[in-house]
């Protein structure tokens, strides 16, 4: 994987820039500054990246959840409303920051800060090309399940701080919630883990690369654990229940007001962003696609992913109504724990089979695709079936539609019987 | 001056002599736990130097080590706050100094 | 090991560690007192990395930031008519001694003891070497480690559950709201519904 030549303008592997810089650097400074640099540039470019990301993303995520819901969705400032999150930034900015008087002062003002230092950190992993990530850590996955959890902590100080009883509620809520959902998060990743053998983000990609298949093929069910466990932990509406309007009022952060609110909000989108971005990295190859990667830039290819993903969490948002907190738990340790262990023992099995038997990746994982998609169906049939609480679970066998003529026949039907008698 | 295995064994001790402290002098049965969490980690803190530093033929059997210390200290805690929460619900009080129902 | 960087990593870590414990003996809120304790832990999971022990310091800040310190703030809200104040008992002196002591000991014993021929390079990838120890050399510690975690979580569960409270939560407040009829059969004396307070 040798890199374009070293030629600045070359936009194919931006990172032929900062090695530049930082090559230059180390020819006549000492090398921390050199490290430092190149962290300063990876964090910068970071920025550089999601900032307008996220601009977008507002208005794309309202247009697309209008779309969804039968409504226009934002079209007055700007073309086609595409101005309406600069309108809303500066209406936030505008805004008074208030404080409750009975506020903790300091753990009251720093969550909106902290709370960006893991949303940020989480990128540093993310390789955006073959040698373009930040740090390209040997264990960029513990990194990753490690760094998210401490965002838990950040909205704990920030729902106690407030010293209201709904942001303490929301607080505690994201915090059952996150740690629960954390154990299949770490259950699928680490069937990854077991079956590439490699704790790198990128070493995840290059597997897929050398194998030419994407993981979420052969891991279906996992993709499927990280994918909600990762709404859950975003607490995205699915399970959005840490800030459920209609229960408390704006979750851990009711007191907020003004940028500060607009803080939290930027880094929930962020780290949305950022899930996409991984969740296209672990299951569908990140920057790799068949060989289309030696022709367009692979950040782009990437940032393709990434935008398919973010389309998913959106799609989930605008389609799936909230659930009770209490069919959250139940749903992570009934049915994804113990299928996240299972599929553990599988991706194991399955990984000795082909490293000690020496059999033939080529053969072998066509036909572990077709048995983990059949243990995965098979799981969501039983838990369906049995473990299911009553509103999850399917009919035995399906509701026939009431009349030849459909629902509003019987609705007509229904609503005579209603009032006759 | 470089730094080397004697500046992070000081650093250990002082943590693990602040962590004794708090779990000597605090009143609240948490406080008392955060304090032994604090020695645990200057423990660990001193044992991966340890490991770092000197030239056993074994690498790394000393991060083995830290790795069970943590586990321990996981286990430890939640058996602790557990216990702590038994106790208030039976005195309304997580007071070690109230907590003296056996006292002679 | 002598350059600018490091040192600036190492005394920086060093003082956030030390100081996040001192801020917990000095802070009066019990709520603050975690959140130094994390700076703290933070700190430690720092040092870690100048040791050139990345997996440590990971699951460092997985376990310690990410469980324990949540934990911990669980039982301090789950627990909430107690006292919050993070006072000292009258054992302080003695145990300020013995503080002073413990360092006197620790920086002594540091100093002066000859503790051989130190390694200059860093210790390679630490993750493999340490899971494959963990199932070759130390299995079983780990397989006791494992069953010491499970009886750990069975014991907690098996402490902190509440046996008088068996009734789901809404069934509970339906009952307190005079909707259901309390379990003894004494209706009569049930509050009223929120529309009959004629």
């Amino acid at each position: 994987m040798n890199l374009p030549a070293a030629e600045w303008y070359d936009l194919r592997d931006l990172n032929g820039i900062s090695r530049l810089i930082t090559e230059w650097v180390a020819d006549w400074g000492p090398d921390w500054l050199a490290s430092i640099l190149t962290g300063v540039i990876g964090a910068l470019g970071v920025l550089a990246i999601i900032g307008p990301t996220l601009l977008i993303l507002i208005w794309l995520e309202r247009k697309v959840i209008a779309r969804m819901q039968a409504r226009i969705g934002p079209n007055r400032v700007g073309p086609v409303g595409l101005l309406q999150p600069v309108a809303d930034a500066v209406k936030l900015i505008l805004k008074e920051e208030l404080a409750p008087r009975a506020a903790d002062k300091w753990v009251f003002f720093l969550p909106p800060v902290l709370i960006f230092v893991p949303a940020i950190l989480i990128w540093g992993v993310l390789p955006f090309g073959p040698n373009m990530s930040v740090a390209d850590l040997e264990m960029g996955v513990l990194f990753l399940v490690a760094i998210s959890g401490v965002n838990v902590l950040v909205v704990f100080m920030a729902g106690w701080a407030q010293n209201n009883k709904y942001a303490l509620f929301g607080a505690m809520r994201v915090i059952a919630m996150s740690i629960s959902y954390e154990i299949p998060v770490v259950l699928s990743l680490l069937a990854l883990v077991f079956f590439t053998g490699t704790l790198s983000v990128n070493g995840i990609v290059l597997w897929q690369q050398a194998n030419d298949v994407v993981l979420f093929l052969i891991f279906p069910m996992s993709a499927l654990m990280f994918l909600f466990g990762s709404t859950a932990e975003l607490n995205r509406t699915p399970a959005d229940i840490s800030e459920a309007e209609s229960e408390i009022v704006a979750g851990y952060h009711t007191e907020y007001s003004g940028m500060r609110f607009g803080l939290f909000y930027a880094v929930e989108l962020a780290n949305t962003l950022a899930i996409s971005a991984f969740f296209a990295t672990f299951f569908l190859g990140g920057w790799w696609l068949w060989g289309l990667d030696q022709w367009v830039p692979s950040w782009l290819i990437l940032l393709a992913k990434t935008g398919l993903m973010y389309f998913v969490f959106i799609w989930l948002r605008g389609t799936l109504p909230r659930l009770r907190l209490d069919q959250l738990m139940s749903f992570c340790w009934k049915f994804f724990v113990p299928v996240g262990l299972v599929f553990l023992a599988v991706a194991a099995t399955q990984r000795t089979l082909l490293i000690e038997l020496g059999w033939d990746p080529a053969v072998a994982l066509p036909i572990y695709a077709v048995i983990n998609w059949g243990i995965a169906g098979a799981g969501v049939a039983i838990y369906a079936r049995t473990a299911a609480s009553p509103a999850q679970r399917l009919p035995s066998r399906p509701v026939m539609a009431r009349g030849r003529l459909g629902g509003l026949r019987a609705a007509r039907e229904l609503a005579d019987a209603g009032s006759g008698d | 001056m470089t730094i080397s295995l004697e500046e992070y064994l000081i650093v250990g001790a002082i943590l693990f002599a602040i962590g004794l402290y708090i779990a000597l002098s605090k009143r609240n049965a948490i406080g008392v736990l955060m304090g032994v969490e604090l020695m645990l980690n200057a423990v660990n803190l001193t044992l991966v130097a340890f490991s770092r530093f000197t030239d056993t033929g074994v690498a790394l059997s000393t991060q083995v080590f830290v790795v069970f210390i943590i586990a321990v200290a996981a286990a430890e805690v939640a058996v602790g706050l557990a216990l702590a929460m038994v106790v208030y619900r039976n005195r309304q009080t997580v007071s070690l100094d109230r907590i003296n129902l056996l006292r002679w | 090991m002598s350059d600018v960087g490091f040192h600036l990593a190492f005394w920086s870590l060093s003082a956030l560690t030390i100081g996040g414990a001192l801020m917990i003996i000095v802070s009066r809120n019990l709520i603050h007192a975690v959140i130094f304790l994390i700076l703290s832990f933070i700190g430690v999971a720092g040092l870690f990395i100048t040791l050139s022990a990345d997996f440590l310091a990971l699951v460092q800040i997985l376990v310690y930031v990410g469980a324990i310190a949540v934990l911990m703030l669980f039982a301090i809200l789950l627990t909430p008519r107690a006292a919050r104040d993070n006072e000292e008992s009258l054992m302080r002196y003695p145990a300020m001694i013995l503080m002073g002591l413990v360092i006197a000991a620790g920086v002594f014993v540091a100093l002066e003891t000859d503790w051989g021929p130190m390694r200059e390079g860093a210790i390679g990838t630490q993750a493999k070497i340490i899971g494959e120890s963990l199932i070759n050399q130390y299995v079983l510690p780990f397989e006791i480690g494992a069953v010491m975690l499970t009886a750990a979580l069975v014991g907690a569960i098996a402490l902190a559950r509440q046996d008088d409270e068996d009734l789901p939560i809404h069934t509970a407040s339906l009952i307190e709201e005079g909707v259901l009829p309390p379990p003894d059969g004494d209706a009569a004396d049930a509050p009223a519904g929120p529309g009959d307070d004629s």
